[in-house]
């Protein structure tokens, strides 16, 4: 008898999963535990292994295709095995019976005027619509070479080329010329890389981000010395040397969100902010697929210490994908560190429903007059602060900000706490 | 045409008469009493018995058909009832002789004959040939069901309701019949008796026994074969020729030794009065007695005489004497068998034609009641031995009947569960190299043949070192198709050929041009100019187990040989559900130059008839493996050829045509030329023409034109044509064929489906006008040019600048056209 192999469910909060690739097709041989076909969340990607052993008979759902959670994604089983009743739609028989078809449906008057003529009236052939799409030019401004005024491939071509003419129009005359061939291999000098499931999460999450909230950035700076200062201190201790400025800056904010309880919080809908009583604290991971948030739970809880092991631990297990999407979800502040790539400010984008995203930056050396009007130079670490501002209004973030600049200028106080 | 015939002017011309022997007329005239001795008095009662299983199977079907029940059996079915009550009598007389290695054939009335032929086997077998016969059968699956019947007393009963209910099963379009229902009433048949097809186009067995009986004769196989028509068949042409084709003279002046006798073969008219409701004597026919006919066709007037039907004694008797003229090699024999049918042509014919009184007097000498009577008064047996009979036989009949139309028992075959029921019958795809066995006779050994000599001197490549090879030294496409069956000939003892001036004249095209010094005339020969006996005689042949590759001279003369190519070369094997195989070559050839009937390419009208395979090649390397492929095949297979092209040389395959044997898988393309901006697919010799175009567009236009050819049209795969298209975005679709209904507007039709998206303009199919086809002189007018292809291009894909085109492709244009029909 044929078996399926469901989709597997990669966490509790998860409802489905998308297919990345099938590493076997149909008509392949399967033993238990081959790999079948990796798979995604909208956080991390998995492989299933095959619970079934025999001949994959048939793939329900292909590559990009979102599948939910423990509905059957093939069937395995004997050679020529009749495997239709395991199809997830529960269509034994492809085709409808004939006496359920509908009646046919009245045919409109004008049913022998062509269908629905491109803009402005001129025809688009498939084939040129399908390359406008692809170039991202509008078909409709295409001047129409084809019979009758069709656009066809050569017009969509030659608006392609035109807009980058257009581009190079100032250029003098001369250098134009030169220019042209490289225009010609401009053309077609791009790829279309298709997302991959996490990369269209990531697009998705982003776009609405910035469409559905109100969110601005507020940029201060403060002296690091203190930190860095710590940082060379337990650099020397072995247990404490994998600490770094951004754990220390971890945990600096994960002592100062409690007084500012509209920053740790989430909105739920358009008019409820939910605030949490502790601190978890998501985390920006760079991953060879892209950006992943692991949280760090009740982070107000952990020491220094603790937040710096969980830190490297979740990081390594979102970059090898390895990651449960349990732990990529639950955050109520997110903390993006990109201190090390020297960026002096950025705006960097709220995870919705979180009300807030701090950015870490690179330390710059800033001169600073004393009490004395001597000047004095000071190492200044950036922190960009993203708020939304249906949430939390300026003054109230600029209040967190000062807050924790304090506490990281003052870090050993803060430990003492 | 042979030389050794000479047409002598003298004899010609001289005065003289033509004699006619007497033809006997319902001649028997002995009685039950002087037969006793001869058959014993178990025989005599048999036969009766015999009369009775045919007439309650026959009422059987009448009742149900026209009250839904039989024996308290509620029950129908909606497919044809053609019944021969009353033709009975006739059926076990003709069978009562006949072995398992005589074939019959029937018509659309011939239930009878399917059982009193199966009954008269049944007889002679013995029980464990009875045994094997059933068991080997659709893997004993239809015995299975019969055994479910119940204990019989003898293996003979036990195939007697085999027989009984293969037969309605298969009437009844259920899985355990004959052939798992997809024959039914008009097509039933059972190979083992001997019983062969039964045909729903009148005189539609003709050609086709003729066939069986070359098949007998070319290949020295035992038995005759025995055409059931019916009188009304007498009106159609294609009965007449089987009847000549049976009769020719070659057989006997010209056929070699041992092969030179007459056709093994009985066109036996049931001759009831009545072709449906026409009456053929005073009304449709001018015979005024039947078994006159064999005078018009050959001097032995076919032997034909006629016999009572409703006498089964007298039937025996003719069959007895005309079996013997048969064996002896002094066939064929006509007979006029009289008989009556007392139900209707079918059960909804109203008798509007025909009076009561003259059914009630057929009914009144009704042999299940004379020969019955004449058996109790001759004291073969007492009249309660007939009632036992009869009660035993209604008995029989009512238990199959029940187990018949019953779906547990008797299941349809299940077409939503295995949708691909019928697919997987329409052609049976296998290989043989040979259908027979020993040595194929020839007259030398292959490589004496001065025109196998000269075939292999030929030069393969266009071109020898750097120069062209002259026309006559180039191995060209009418070369390649001779090698391959002259190859054939040598390996497939069966393989035989025929069609008009095939021998001595060599074809009118020389594909056969020598091979006559090699191969001997039972293997190769004229045929009479009869392209329904050409076909038709192919059909029974490979039918029977036999390869004939078979010529029609022209592609126009398809519509003389309609019926045998598009209702019996196509379906036998799908509705025999794959029990008959067809190993049959038609080669057409497409004429160029000699106007409106001999210029066209009907591709797609064998292309529309589901189960024929279609190639046209226009290249010798492609002829060259279609062919082998062809004849090595097991389907039919219909070969079109142009004569434009016969003397091409091979162009486009690197290094030419191979020397050696290869097989072009039918259903490929040929991709002549690559090409990245427009596919031109073509079918036939117009490829030379696309090529022209595609250098047009080359030079003159910077765009390079994929060209492929369709060498085959059915089966056609389309992968290579959808990878094309999905590059090219254009295609221009070309044939010589009439535009209209041409292959090439399906096969643009289903590009559309299959590439939509990537279509930069709709397909373009460019064809012949739809005219009658004008004088040679205006041949560029009528059949697609390179400038055609080149305005289509230009005014319906791809403008293409500077250029003027020759003609209007606008779509003004086509509705005008189609408007007027032209």
């Amino acid at each position: 008898m044929a078996n399926a192999v469901l989709m597997p469910k990669a966490g509790i909060t998860v409802e489905s999963c998308i297919i990345g690739k099938w590493n076997k097709k149909v008509g392949d041989k399967v033993a238990m535990g081959d790999i079948l076909f990796s798979y995604e969340t909208d956080k991390a990607s998995f492989e299933c292994e095959s619970t079934a052993e025999g001949e994959l008979l048939e793939i329900f759902y292909g590559d990009g295709e979102e599948v939910p959670c423990l509905v059957n994604v093939c069937a395995v089983g004997e050679k020529g095995e009749d495997c239709s009743a395991l199809r997830p739609d529960g269509s034994a028989a492809p085709a409808a019976p004939a006496d359920s078809a509908p009646a046919a449906a009245p045919q409109p008057a004008a049913a022998v005027a062509p269908a629905a003529p491109a803009v402005d009236g001129a025809p688009v052939s498939p084939r040129a619509r399908k390359l406008a799409d692809r170039a991202g030019v509008d078909a409709s401004r295409a001047a129409g070479t084809g019979p009758n005024g069709r656009v066809i491939e050569r017009d969509i071509r030659q608006l392609m080329k035109d807009s980058l003419t257009a581009q190079l129009q100032p250029v003098k005359e001369e250098l134009a010329a030169a220019i042209a061939p490289a225009v010609e291999s401009m053309e077609v000098a791009f790829e279309d890389v298709a997302f991959t499931g996490i990369r269209k999460v990531i697009a998705k999450s982003m776009t609405t981000s910035l469409q559905s909230m109100a969110q601005l950035t507020q940029h201060f700076s403060f002296n690091a010395a203190a930190i860095q200062s710590y940082r060379k201190l337990v650099k020397g201790i072995e247990e404490y040397a994998g600490i770094t400025l951004g754990d220390i800056v971890l945990y600096a904010v994960s002592r100062t969100l409690p007084n500012h309880p509209d920053l740790n919080a989430n909105m739920v809908g358009e008019d409820t902010l939910r605030r949490f009583k502790h601190v978890n604290l998501g985390v920006a991971v760079d991953t060879p697929r892209g950006l992943m948030v692991p949280t760090i739970f009740g982070a107000d809880q952990k020491s220094l210490l603790e937040i710096s092991r969980e830190v490297k631990s979740l990081a390594e297990q979102a970059r090898s994908g390895k990651i449960s999407p349990d732990l990529l979800s639950g955050g109520t502040f997110t903390v993006t560190n990109l201190g090390s790539t020297g960026v002096e400010m950025f705006t960097p984008v709220i995870n919705p429903p979180q009300t807030g995203i701090l950015g870490v930056c690179g330390i710059t050396q800033r001169v600073a007059s004393g009490k004395d009007g001597a000047l004095s130079v000071y190492p200044a670490m950036g922190l960009s602060l993203s708020f939304d501002h249906r949430a939390v209004d300026g003054a109230p973030a600029a209040r967190f900000m000062q807050e924790l600049c304090k506490n990281l200028e003052q870090f050993t106080a803060l430990l003492a706490k | 045409m042979p030389k050794s015939l000479y047409v002598d002017p003298v004899e010609l011309r001289a005065p003289a008469t033509i004699h006619f022997d007497d033809i006997p007329v319902n001649a028997y005239n002995r009685t039950v009493s002087d037969e006793r001795a001869k058959y014993g008095d178990e025989a005599l009662v048999r036969i009766w018995r015999d009369i009775t299983i045919l007439r309650e199977f026959e009422s059987m079907l009448n009742l149900i058909k026209t009250q839904g029940v039989y024996n308290g059996i509620e029950t129908t079915y909606p497919g044809p009832a053609h019944l021969s009550l009353g033709q009975e009598a006739a059926a076990v007389g003709q069978s009562y002789l006949l072995t398992r290695n005589d074939f019959n054939f029937g018509s659309h009335r011939s239930h009878s004959e399917i059982l009193a032929k199966s009954l008269s086997c049944i007889e002679k077998l013995t029980d464990q040939e009875l045994m094997d016969v059933m068991e080997n059968f659709l893997g004993g699956k239809t015995l299975r069901a019969v055994e479910k019947l119940g204990q019989v007393k003898d293996a003979k009963e036990l195939a007697v309701r085999f027989i009984v209910y293969g037969a309605l099963s298969e009437i009844f379009a259920r899985e355990n019949g004959f052939h798992k229902g997809m024959g039914g009433s008009m097509h039933a048949f059972f190979l083992p008796f001997g019983v062969y097809p039964n045909n729903a186009i009148v005189g539609g067995s003709a050609g086709i026994a003729a066939g069986a009986a070359l098949f007998k004769k070319c290949n020295g196989k035992n038995g005759i074969v025995v055409c059931n028509i019916g009188d009304g068949s007498l009106g159609r042409g294609p009965v007449w020729e089987a009847m000549n084709f049976s009769a020719m003279d070659q057989y006997h002046t010209l056929w070699e030794e041992g092969k030179n006798k007459g056709m093994p073969i009985l066109f036996n008219i049931f001759n009831n009065s009545y072709g449906m409701g026409g009456q053929t004597r005073g009304e449709t026919m001018a015979y005024d007695m039947l078994a006159r006919m064999g005078s018009g066709v050959s001097p032995t007037q076919l032997h034909a005489e006629r016999v009572d039907g409703y006498n089964p004694l007298a039937v025996i008797d003719a069959m007895e004497r005309k079996l013997e003229l048969l064996r002896a090699g002094q066939g064929p024999v006509l007979l006029d068998t009289i008989t009556y049918r007392l139900s209707g042509h079918s059960t909804s014919d109203q008798n509007a034609y025909r009076s009561k009184e003259e059914i009630e007097a057929w009914r009144a000498i009704d042999p299940i009641v004379t020969y019955r009577q004449a058996l109790v008064e001759a004291g073969v047996a007492s009249d309660s031995r007939f009632e036992e009979i009869m009660a035993e036989t209604v008995e029989r009949m009512t238990m199959i009947c029940r187990h018949a139309a019953d779906p547990a028992q008797s299941p349809y075959a299940d077409f939503d569960r295995d949708p691909a029921f019928v697919e997987r019958m329409m052609f049976s795809n296998e290989r043989a190299e040979t259908f027979g066995e020993g040595k194929p006779e020839a007259l030398m050994p292959k490589e004496e043949c001065p025109m196998y000599q000269k075939l292999k001197s030929k030069e393969r490549a266009p071109v020898k070192d750097g120069k062209p090879v002259s026309k006559m030294k180039l191995f060209n496409l009418r070369d390649a198709i001779s090698e391959v069956i002259f190859d054939r000939y040598y390996e497939d003892p069966t393989l035989i050929s025929y069609g008009e001036d095939v021998r001595d004249w060599g074809g009118a095209f020389a594909i056969y041009r020598g091979m006559a010094d090699a191969i001997p005339h039972s293997r190769l020969f004229n045929s009479p100019i009869s392209e329904s006996a050409i076909v038709g005689t192919a059909v029974g042949y490979g039918m029977c187990g036999g390869r004939a590759i078979v010529e029609l001279m022209y592609a126009d003369f398809i519509g003389c040989a309609g019926d045998e190519i598009f209702n019996q070369l196509s379906k036998w094997q799908a509705m025999s559900s794959g029990i008959l195989k067809m190993p049959v070559v038609l080669r057409v050839s497409v004429g160029s130059k000699y106007g409106a009937q001999h210029s066209q390419d009907w591709t797609a009208l064998c292309a529309h008839i589901p189960g024929l395979k279609v190639c046209f090649p226009a290249t010798p390397w492609e002829a060259k493996g279609l062919m082998e492929s062809a004849l090595k095949g097991t389907d039919p297979v219909v070969f079109f050829e142009s004569q434009r092209i016969y003397d091409v040389g091979e162009q486009f395959h690197e290094g030419g045509v191979p020397a050696e044997r290869y097989e072009i898988p039918i259903g490929d393309v040929n991709v002549v030329r690559q090409g990245k901006d427009l596919t031109i697919l073509t079918v036939g010799a117009v490829l030379y023409r696309a090529m022209d175009a595609a250098k047009e567009l080359s030079e003159k236009y910077g765009l390079e034109a994929e060209v492929i050819n369709l060498h085959s049209l059915v089966p056609l795969d389309y992968t290579k044509i959808v990878a094309s298209v999905r590059k090219t975005g254009r295609v221009v679709l070309t044939s010589d064929a009439c535009a209209r209904g041409s292959f090439l507007k399906d096969v643009a039709q289903t590009v559309t489906e299959l590439c939509f998206d990537d279509l930069d303009a709709p397909p373009v199919v460019v064809g012949a006008k739809n005219w009658i086809t004008p004088p040679y002189e205006f041949d560029h007018y009528f059949f697609p040019q390179a400038s055609w292809i080149l305005d289509a291009i230009h005014q319906q894909i791809l403008p293409l600048p500077g250029y003027m085109p020759g003609q209007s492709c606008t779509e003004t244009e086509t509705v005008r056209k189609a408007k007027l029909g032209v």
